[in-house]
C-alpha cells in the first residue's frame, strides 16, 4: 500500500531553521512552512496537517501556546515541540496544557528528529484508525439496536395477529371445525412467538449495559406469575417473600431471570398432577437476593442436569426452545449472580439462585 | 375512582393495521363490554373524530384502545395532542395502550403516562379488557 507523504507542518521564526529542515526532509514528507504561529495557522485551516513542529521561542506567541490555542479546533495533529534551551516551566506547561507528543533541542539531529516524526505519525494513525472503529462499532450497534426495535415490532406484529386470529375461533367455537388444523397453526404460531421472545431477550442481555433500580421483589413476582400463568390457572403459587432491605439491581435481567424460571416451573409440569405447585422464596439481605423455585412437575434426568444451560439443548418432550436457562445463566453472568439446580425425575425440580445486591 | 357511565357505551380503537382492527373489533364484540366500536386508522383521524363530534358529547368514546407503533403520529404523540383537548371532551374517557410492543422503552414509557391505564398486550382477550373496565367504570342503568 502506497500512503501519500505525511504532511508535517513546521513553525519557527527564524528563515535559516525552516531552509535547513526542508533540505534535509523534503524528500520524505511533504513539508509545509510557516513563520509564525498566526502563519501555520493559515495552513492548519487549509491543509490536513499530521504531525506539527514548533519552535518554543517565537514573538508574539510561542509553541507551547500555539499548541494550547489549538487543542479544541485540531486536537488531531501530533505535536512535537522544539527548544534551544532547557526552559523547565515551559516544558512543564508544554506537557501539561499543549498535549505534546514529543520535545526535541535545538539544534536538532537528523536522524531523532526523523524518528520522532515517524513515531508521531504513527501516533496519528492509530488515534484516527481508533477513531474509525469506535464510529464503526456504533454504527453497527445503531443497526443492531434498530434491527432488535423491527423484530420486536414488524415480525411480531402479524404473528400476534394470526394469535388473535386463532383465540377469536375459539370464542366463537370454531376451534375444532377444521379437524385439529386450528390447534396446529396455533402451536406453530406459538412456537415461533415463543422464539422471537427469546432471541430478543438473548440480544438484549449481550447488549444492555446493566442498570440499577430499586427491585421489588414481591411486585415483580406476581407480575411475572400473572403473565405466565394465564394460560394455564390450574397451577397454585406459594410464596414466601422476605424482602426487609431494599434491593438494588438490574430490573431488566431479574424480570429476565424470573420470568424464564417461573414459566419452565408452569410448563414442565405432569399433566397427571392434581395439585400443581410452584413455590417460590426469596430472602434478601443487604449483600444479596436469595431466590429458590421449587416445582412438582415432571423433574430432570440426572444425566441431564449439567446440560440444561448450554444453548439449544432440549429434551424430547419438545416444549421448549433451548434457549431459556440458557438465557438465565448468561443474564446471571452479566450480574455476577450463581444458579444451581436439583431435581428428582417424577418428584420436581429445584433451581437456586443468588444475586447480589448493588446497594 | 369509578367513573360513572350509562350504556350505550363506545369505545374507540386507533390502530393502523386493518386486520387488527377488525379482530379487536370482534374481540369486543364478543366481550359485549361496549355498544359502539369507533374505529380509527390513524391517530389524526381519532383526533378529527373528537373535534367533529365536539357538540355531542354522548357520541363521544368512554374508552380509547391505543396502538403504539403507527406511521406519522404514533400513540405516544396522539397522547400529546389529545391532552390539549378540552376537559369535558375527555371527562368519561379513559385510554389504554394496546400493542405487541416487547420493548421495554415503550413500556416504561407507557405506564409512566398519567393518561394511560395500562399496556393491554395483543392479543387482546375479553377477561382483561373486562378487568380494566370493572376496575374504572360503573354502570349506572
Amino acid at each position: 500500500m502506497t500512503r501519500s507523504p505525511v504532511k508535517v507542518l513546521y513553525i519557527d521564526d527564524e528563515e535559516n531553521n525552516l531552509l535547513a529542515f526542508k533540505a534535509s526532509f523534503r524528500r520524505q514528507y511533504e513539508i509545509y512552512t510557516a513563520n509564525s504561529a498566526a502563519e501555520g495557522l493559515k495552513v492548519l485551516q487549509n491543509l490536513p496537517v499530521e504531525v506539527i513542529i514548533a519552535d518554543q521561542k517565537m514573538p508574539h506567541m510561542t509553541g507551547v501556546e500555539f499548541f494550547k490555542s489549538i487543542t479544541d479546533s485540531y486536537p488531531d495533529p501530533i505535536r512535537i515541540l522544539l527548544t534551544g534551551y532547557t526552559d523547565i516551566s515551559a516544558l512543564a506547561d508544554a506537557i501539561n496544557h499543549g498535549d505534546i507528543y514529543r520535545y526535541i533541542t535545538k539544534p536538532w539531529n537528523d536522524l531523532e528528529l526523523h524518528n520522532s516524526i515517524k513515531n508521531a505519525h504513527e501516533a496519528y494513525r492509530s488515534k484516527i484508525d481508533l477513531r474509525n472503529k469506535v464510529d464503526e462499532l456504533e454504527k453497527t450497534n445503531d443497526e443492531l439496536n434498530r434491527f432488535i426495535y423491527s423484530i420486536s415490532h414488524e415480525l411480531r406484529a402479524p404473528l400476534v395477529s394470526v394469535i388473535g386470529i386463532v383465540n377469536l375461533v375459539k370464542m366463537e367455537g370454531l376451534y375444532n371445525s377444521s379437524g385439529e388444523y386450528w390447534e396446529l397453526i396455533e402451536s406453530c404460531s406459538n412456537k415461533l412467538d415463543y422464539y422471537i421472545q427469546k432471541t430478543l431477550q438473548y440480544y438484549k442481555n449481550n447488549k444492555t449495559t446493566s442498570d440499577k433500580s430499586e427491585i421489588d421483589f414481591k411486585k415483580l413476582v406476581d407480575e411475572l406469575i400473572d403473565l405466565y400463568s394465564y394460560t394455564d390457572r390450574d397451577t397454585q403459587f406459594k410464596l414466601n417473600i422476605n424482602q426487609p432491605h431494599p434491593f438494588m439491581g438490574d430490573s431488566f435481567r431479574l424480570e429476565v431471570i424470573l420470568g424464564n424460571l417461573i414459566s419452565n416451573a408452569i410448563k414442565y409440569q405432569k399433566d397427571t398432577e392434581e395439585q400443581k405447585l410452584v413455590e417460590i422464596s426469596i430472602d434478601v439481605t443487604p449483600f444479596s437476593a436469595e431466590i429458590s423455585i421449587t416445582d412438582n412437575g415432571l423433574g430432570i434426568l440426572n444425566e441431564h442436569l449439567e446440560k440444561i444451560f448450554t444453548q439449544f439443548f432440549k429434551t424430547k418432550n419438545n416444549k421448549g426452545s433451548g434457549l431459556g436457562l440458557f438465557i438465565v445463566k448468561e443474564a446471571l453472568n452479566k450480574m455476577n449472580g450463581k444458579i444451581s439446580v436439583k431435581s428428582s425425575l417424577n418428584q420436581g425440580t429445584t433451581f437456586k439462585i443468588t444475586v447480589p445486591n448493588a446497594n | 375512582m369509578l367513573i360513572n357511565v350509562e350504556r350505550p357505551l363506545r369505545v374507540m380503537l386507533i390502530d393502523d393495521n386493518i386486520i387488527d382492527l377488525k379482530i379487536n373489533s370482534k374481540i369486543i364484540l364478543i366481550s359485549k363490554l361496549f355498544d359502539e366500536i369507533i374505529q380509527c386508522q390513524s391517530g389524526e383521524e381519532a383526533l378529527s373524530y373528537f373535534t367533529m363530534h365536539s357538540g355531542k358529547l354522548n357520541r363521544l368514546p368512554n374508552l380509547i384502545l391505543l396502538d403504539i407503533q403507527m406511521p406519522e403520529m404514533d400513540g405516544f404523540e396522539f397522547l400529546d395532542n389529545y391532552k390539549l383537548l378540552p376537559e369535558e371532551w375527555k371527562a368519561n374517557c379513559l385510554v389504554a395502550m394496546l400493542s405487541s410492543t416487547l420493548d421495554f422503552g415503550d413500556i416504561r414509557k407507557a405506564e409512566a403516562n398519567p393518561y394511560v391505564l395500562k399496556l393491554l398486550k395483543k392479543p387482546l382477550i375479553p377477561a382483561e379488557l373486562a378487568t380494566i373496565f370493572n376496575a374504572n367504570f360503573n354502570l349506572t342503568d
